[in-house]
């Protein structure tokens, strides 16, 4: 469908049509935060002998995330008189911004999809790295030193761990011969990219939780040392822009995740009668599970551990596996 | 010329482009000319993607607007600088700023404007990723290799420098 709505004639009407399919999905993706935390909240909950939220809506805390928005919502939107404040203003939609946008060229379904564009790939790297710019800016504006450090680190975390990932994901390319999302996907029809991949999969794993700044790579939001890091004079709606891209980030890599190495939409043999959608929205939520527990189990590393890690583990590790990968391929092709 | 959308897509690009471009020599605060310039790197990203190179769209965003900028908002912030330029002086100054302002208007205009590019078909705008990758690796291996090296020497000397900072940081 969205396919004929790209390829027909340009008019008031398709404009209104994918108008309202993206503020469709934006809700959707809304919905997904607003649970996203409480399931998260209460896995962590279960993970180290907690209840979790129990209070609001019901006995499984259903209405503990709306509460909270309508909390923030309603709070008082400070902003110190020391900050500059064009900035200041500007830096939460620019780190949200293209949180959202990422999830233009992500195929969900093969009919639930927005853009396909043949650098799908290529385009979730390089939009995301736009929020970063959003981040230091907010650390920059607030006039304060935890969060200038806590912005500072962000930075130069995204740079060196987008390095290790973008390379775990050369072997994938080298495979299929395609940077395009729906490409990728056909090509696991047999095999999912996570058996073929192990060493890529392990190293975007890793290179994800830390471009998504979760716990054991937290540090531009360490809470013991800086506060709360960039965001720390932030307020309000304005800090819950901040949080929300960082869930529709995470909404973003588990579908990614889900899109490069665990095929997608396909279905493991004999049970393609199940259909893609369940199959998607099953393995999206494994992905989603898996980030929580590295989460919970993981302590924050220190911020020369993360740099040695990123430079002196992952990269090599990320560059050996796309030579291995070359040379696999030539010598299966031999045959 | 009718109005399409793509002619409307350029004009809002082509805005926000100059705007950017404007805003920073016009602010005075260093890290707000640094976000004015990532707008421009943007706008000029989506420039590209009209004219359907969407593969230099996609690296001018990874590289321009996401490491350049960052690796320039770090210099700033880490060195000190004076947070204002002073605005220069001088009626006469900006008298001849002026005269030499029109004077490149008008010669880039009459430059443009009977300009005549001819047109050919071609298949550029398909899978250009892939026509980018096998023109670089076939015809322009050389070139493609040299600029390899020189990277890798910059790459060297960087952490030559580095090196020594930290050792006489060591000694004192």
């Amino acid at each position: 469908m969205i396919k004929d709505l790209l390829h027909s004639a340009p008019s008031l009407l398709n404009f209104g049509v994918y108008f309202g399919l993206a503020v469709l999905l934006l809700l959707a993706v809304l919905g997904f935060v607003t649970y996203g935390i409480l399931s998260e909240r209460k896995i962590m909950g279960f993970m180290q002998l907690r209840i979790g939220p129990n209070q609001i809506g019901g006995k499984w805390g259903l209405l503990q995330t709306v509460a909270d928005v309508l909390k923030l919502l309603i709070k008082e939107d400070t902003i110190p008189k020391k900050a500059d404040r064009p900035l200041y203003i500007l830096a939460p939609v620019i780190a949200f911004a293209p949180a959202f946008m990422v999830l233009a060229t992500l195929p969900f379904t093969d009919a639930f999809q927005f853009a396909d564009i043949g650098v799908g790939l290529l385009y979730y790297v390089a939009i995301s790295g736009i929020s970063t710019i959003g981040i230091v800016t907010a650390g920059w504006a607030s006039n304060n030193k935890y969060s200038l450090i806590g912005g500072m680190r962000a930075a130069a975390q995204m740079i060196s761990y987008e390095i290790p990932l973008v390379m775990s994901l050369v072997g994938i390319v080298l495979l299929t011969g395609s940077l395009n999302l729906n490409d990728i996907v056909a090509a696991q029809e047999k095999v999912w990219f996570i058996f073929l991949q192990p060493i890529a999969f392990i190293v975007f794993m890793i290179a994800s939780v830390a471009e998504l700044n979760r716990i054991p790579f937290d540090l531009p939001e360490a809470e013991s040392e800086l506060v709360a890091g960039y965001h720390v004079e932030y307020s309000g709606f304005r800090w819950a822009f901040f949080m929300l891209s960082e869930y529709v980030y995470m909404f973003a890599m588990a579908t990614l995740t889900t899109v490069l190495f665990l095929g997608g939409w396909n279905s493991i043999p004999f049970l393609d009668f199940i259909p893609g959608a369940i199959w998607f929205g099953l393995k999206f939520s494994a992905v989603f599970y898996i980030l929580v527990w590295i989460r919970v189990t993981f302590p924050r590393i220190r911020a020369d551990q993360l740099m040695e890690f990123g430079w002196k583990v992952l990269l090599p590790v990320a560059l050996a596996n796309i030579f291995l990968t070359a040379i696999i391929k030539e010598i299966v092709s031999l045959f | 010329m009718s109005v399409s959308g793509e002619l409307i897509a350029f004009f809002g690009v082509a805005l926000v482009a100059i705007l950017g471009g404007v805003l920073l020599i016009t602010l005075t605060k260093v890290v707000h000319m640094v976000i004015a310039l990532v707008f421009t790197f943007l706008s000029i990203a989506g420039i590209y993607l009209l004219l359907s190179a969407e593969f230099v769209a996609i690296v001018q965003i990874l590289i321009y607007s996401g490491a350049i900028t960052i690796v320039m908002l770090f210099g700033i912030m880490l060195t000190k600088h004076r947070e204002n330029d002073e605005p220069s002086k001088g009626g006469w100054r900006k008298f001849s700023l002026l005269l030499a302002i029109a004077g490149f208007a008008v010669a880039v205009y009459l430059g443009i404007y009977d300009l005549d590019i001819p047109v050919q078909p071609t298949a550029l705008h398909e899978e250009n990723t892939k026509q980018i990758g096998i023109e670089l690796f076939s015809k322009y291996v050389i070139p493609f290799e040299v600029m390899s090296v020189l990277l890798l020497v910059a790459l060297v000397g960087a952490i030559v420098l580095a090196k020594k900072d930290n050792e006489e940081g060591d000694r004192s």
